[in-house]
């Protein structure tokens, strides 16, 4: 007997209704925001002003870098490192416990042990290299203009290799070992038979674990607001800090929302894709 | 020779992960006087516990330990009571054409969404329900972003578990809920165990919400609490790494317990590690 | 386990239902030395009436946003906040600001007093002036006396000595700061100001680019040069601590920093440090103000206390207290104080100095040009850009903010 209404639905209505409420109208909410001025009336202006804030466009290069660098470098760092521990005989998940203690704290935290050490005076980086010879004196990390995004994307390195490196060992775990080892009786080298054999068994997991840090990465805020709050200046103020400041700072709700619909659409576009991945699975 | 090299650069790279962790925790022991002396003093410094004191005994962190904790707790607690159903129910039910599959991606979406294009929204709401800066308030938010990830996880879980247990079950006269509750869900306990951690990680961690939904001390979490010590000209180092250590360890321990779902539940699922 | 996270709930729920109904009174201030005095202030003020006082400490940037939020929303969840005097005007504009019951007697120094009206309806008067800070220079007078010079007048004096004792005793002649936003504004108004030039003219059009301004960063980049390397992103910390360490000669500064100077634990130049108000050029020499003020929100459920409090605090006594606390009066007769001027030698230099301050500019917007103009600023003095292209750069965008305000 099928009625009209799945018998599942009493199950989901409750979880259904909490998010419709917490997520979806919060979103209508905004779109209104963002289309009113402040006598009420209806206006394009902030959307308007979206393509031509260049402070909006420095923010967004700056995310899409800050994005890109960082997902490359933790992407190789991770994948050594899976298979260099995966290589190990002995001790492999005392090695795996100690390498994910980074991705397991706070970010705040992280941040926070990260600022005293790229202090340019009194941090340890900075003394440790003075130590060994180094002239620190140009070595502003987050303090100067130039280095500041390089120095936050170093934390974000440091805190989310292991990210990577967890699901692409699992990843290589999972490969069976039967075309790898018809490879190696064929007389195929380590590096070929990795190359021709492993990565192309792997991309399904490489692709989901981009996805999965590309679509955090887009969105990067507690790290950047305790390193830097945005500073020096504008150099590491990503997309999600200039939505703050409008909104937090300069008072413009208006402005923020609408800045806030292009984060939200940039992150639609790798959730879908992402779905489409999971569902292959 | 080539395995030994191996071991050395697998233990350089443990070396990278840990040192910064443990410098933190060096200067929560360290005196103001000897936190930033040149050579940096490794080992062999003077210990002091008076920055845990001053953060725990007469600073305000008591309270905002007490607060994440009890945060965490109810958040995790409520996403549970209402995420687990409806994973049982998008599992188990049968769904007209791809409902399931696309109640399961819209749900997932939620937790894609950046938070700062909810944030003002979500206070103004908070504000006209007078649930600002209190816990039950703040609980109910997190309790929507938990909510995405039981489901997706806990479904996974119980598409794992073979229908014909519960119609076993139900043929001898068990309902429907007292199925799920009596035998699916002991078969699904690690699971839920695990499901349970993430949720409880991911309140204990979280900052920006908190940051804007909480107004005075009396609401506050840990990472606020950690994140109002770094002022304009003088950062508070050793109450701030105190207040750091003591928010790293819960976490330390809970991932430990959970380690065996990390992957699965890192990867929303897709990987089963 | 059901029944140990049920008791859970239940405490929980207690907990936050839980308000006990006695007096109360949440006050946010800055988490620094500056919110230090009016604090403990607070605290004594609070057992001694029998309310309970919550102090929320929050550092300079989050304390605006979460007044600014709370103003804007009418949250009422602060009852007194302290504020920066530049962040009055777009929180007046909120209209949640409670005006004060009575006005402020004369023994308050006028330009303190000045901040606390509202720039669009100047007459009622809406917070009250507590921690008087106004810039003061500061210069190493043992080492003036040692070539024979007198405490610097103009700018042309300081840029003189800055060569001439910088060469004689190897160190950095100035000292200044001029990281991106706040800090390189704070060290460029005073020249700006001396050479005649202002950032905004009456109309609040963007006047930065006019010959006086352009010449009064040429000057900023000459003193830049005998100025440490990278001060281009130095904050308020690093002058310090050039200071303190005594590898800088002179600096602007702020009076909160004049303790530290004298204090053995973390100065090396213990009682060598002198004040003057700021230097002349083209015009007399005026220290840009930067008074911290507390006001009450509209929205507080406790004003009648609150009042109370802030007029407590603001008295001459307490005022006296919080001084001794180390925390610069806005009363006349505290920096007149006998007793007061014996501790605290810079007390005659500081009245002055705060006595001819000048506000920066009232106008609601000040947030996002005061940060506009500081990235061009830093850009000059890092060599980025020239200082005639930075100022008429600067001056197009402050342009572009009035203009969307308008």
């Amino acid at each position: 007997m099928k009625s009209r209404i799945p018998s599942g639905l009493p199950w989901v209505l409750p979880a259904l209704l909490i998010l419709v409420t917490l997520s979806i109208y919060p979103m209508i909410y905004s779109v209104k925001v963002s289309i009113t001025d402040a006598s009420g009336a209806f206006t394009l202006a902030n959307f308007i002003r979206l393509f031509q804030d260049r402070l909006f466009g420095a923010a967004a290069v700056q995310t899409t870098v800050l994005t890109l660098v960082a997902l490359v470098i933790e992407f190789v760092l991770g994948l050594a490192l899976a298979v260099l521990i995966d290589s190990l005989a002995r001790a492999r998940s005392v090695f795996r416990a100690g390498l994910l203690v980074p991705m397991l704290l706070p970010p705040v935290v992280a941040a926070v042990a990260w600022r005293l050490i790229y202090n340019p005076q009194f941090g340890v980086l900075n003394g440790t290299l003075r130590r060994i010879g180094v002239n620190t004196a140009p070595l502003t990390w987050t303090s100067g203009e130039n280095s500041a995004l390089l120095s936050v994307i170093l934390v974000d390195v440091w805190e989310w290799t292991p990210f990577l490196f967890l699901l692409l060992s699992a990843g290589l775990q999972a490969i069976p070992p039967e075309p790898i080892e018809a490879a190696r009786i064929d007389g195929a080298g380590a590096w070929r038979i990795f190359r021709d054999v492993t990565l192309p068994l792997l991309k399904p997991t490489v692709l989901l674990a981009l996805l999965l840090r590309a679509m955090d990465l887009v969105r990067i805020f507690d790290q950047i607001f305790i390193l830097t709050q945005g500073g020096p200046g504008t150099a590491t103020e990503t997309v999600s800090l200039y939505i703050y400041r409008t909104a937090f700072r300069f008072s413009n709700f208006g402005y923020a929302a609408a800045m806030s619909f292009v984060l939200l659409a940039a992150t639609i576009v790798f959730s879908r894709g992402l779905m489409r991945l999971m569902r292959a699975r | 020779m080539k395995t030994a090299f191996r071991y050395i650069l697998a233990c350089a790279t443990l070396l990278i992960a840990l040192a910064p962790v443990y410098w933190l925790v060096t200067i929560s022991l360290k005196r103001e006087v000897d936190q930033f002396t040149y050579p940096p003093e490794w080992i062999g410094f003077t210990t002091t516990f008076q920055h845990y004191a001053s953060a725990f005994r007469n600073g305000s962190f008591a309270h905002y330990f007490t607060n994440s904790v009890l945060l965490a707790a109810l958040s995790t607690l409520a996403a549970l009571v209402f995420g687990v159903p409806a994973a049982y129910g998008l599992a188990r039910f049968e769904w007209p054409g791809r409902w399931s599959e696309n109640i399961g991606n819209w749900i997932l979406s939620t937790r894609m969404l950046p938070p700062i294009v909810t944030i003002v929204p979500l206070f103004l709401m908070l504000r006209e329900a007078r649930l600002l800066n209190s816990l039950f308030g703040l609980a109910i938010v997190y309790t929507a972003f938990n909510l995405p990830f039981v489901v997706w996880m806990m479904r996974g879980f119980f598409d794992e578990v073979p229908r014909e247990i519960e119609e076993a079950a139900m043929l001898d006269g068990e309902t429907r809920v007292g199925a799920l509750l009596r035998i699916v869900l002991p078969l699904v306990k690690p699971g839920l165990a695990a499901t349970a951690v993430f949720c409880l990680v991911v309140a204990w961690n979280e900052f920006l919400f908190a940051l804007i939904l909480t107004q005075t001390e009396s609401a506050m979490t840990l990472p606020v609490g950690i994140a109002s010590r770094v002022t304009q000209y003088e950062i508070r180092w050793g109450e701030m790494s105190a207040a750091g250590v003591v928010a790293m360890l819960p976490v330390l321990v809970f991932a430990t317990a959970a380690q065996k779902y990390l992957v699965r539940g890192l990867s929303l699922g897709a990987v089963k590690g | 386990m059901m029944r140990v996270s049920l008791s859970l709930i239940l405490c929980a729920l207690l907990a936050a239902c839980s308000r006990s109904p006695e007096r109360t009174l949440t006050i946010a201030v800055n988490a620094g030395v500056e919110g230090t005095a009016l604090k403990l202030a607070a605290k004594e003020w609070g057992a001694s009436k029998g309310v309970q006082v919550e102090v929320v400490e929050l550092p300079y940037a989050n304390l605006f946003e979460k007044e600014q939020l709370d103003l804007t929303s009418k949250t009422g969840a602060y009852d007194v906040i302290m504020l920066d005097d530049p962040w009055f005007p777009l929180m007046l504009e909120s209209g949640s600001i409670a005006p004060l019951p009575h006005t402020l007697d004369a023994d308050f120094v006028a330009s303190c007093v000045e901040v606390c009206k509202d720039p669009k309806h100047p007459g009622a008067q809406y917070a009250v002036p507590y921690v008087g800070n106004s810039q003061l220079f500061f210069y190493r007078k043992d080492l003036f006396a040692k070539y024979n010079l007198t405490a610097p007048q103009t700018w042309d004096e300081v840029l003189a000595a800055a060569k001439k004792i910088g060469a004689g005793e190897k160190m950095f002649g100035y000292v200044m700061r001029a990281a991106p936003g706040n800090a390189a504004v704070a060290d460029y108004m005073g020249l700006l100001w001396a050479f005649g030039g202002d950032v905004l003219d009456a109309s609040g059009n963007p006047v930065c680019d006019s010959p006086a301004a352009i010449d009064a960063l040429k000057f900023m980049l000459e003193l830049g040069k005998y100025s440490p390397p990278g001060y281009a992103g130095f904050n308020a910390d690093e002058v310090s601590a050039h200071l303190l360490q005594s590898t800088a000669l002179m600096s602007i500064n702020w009076p909160a920093w004049i303790a530290a100077m004298d204090d053995a634990s973390k100065s090396k130049v213990v009682g060598k440090i002198d004040f003057t108000p700021m230097p002349s050029e083209r015009v007399h020499g005026v220290g840009e103000l930067g008074t911290w003020i507390v006001a009450v929100p509209a929205a507080s459920k406790h004003a009648a206390d609150a009042f109370d409090f802030i007029f407590w605090a603001t008295d001459a006594p307490q005022m006296k207290q919080a001084a001794l606390r180390g925390n610069p009066p806005t009363r006349r007769s505290v920096f007149q104080s006998p007793d007061l001027v014996a501790k605290f030698r810079a007390f005659p230099a500081q009245l002055a100095s705060l006595e001819s301050a000048r506000a920066r500019p009232r106008t609601s917007h000040w947030n996002e040009i005061e940060n506009t103009f500081g990235i061009y600023i830093s850009k000059a003095n890092s060599g980025a850009m020239d200082p005639a292209s930075a100022m008429h750069a600067a001056a197009a965008e402050i342009a572009r903010i009035q203009q969307r305000a308008k």
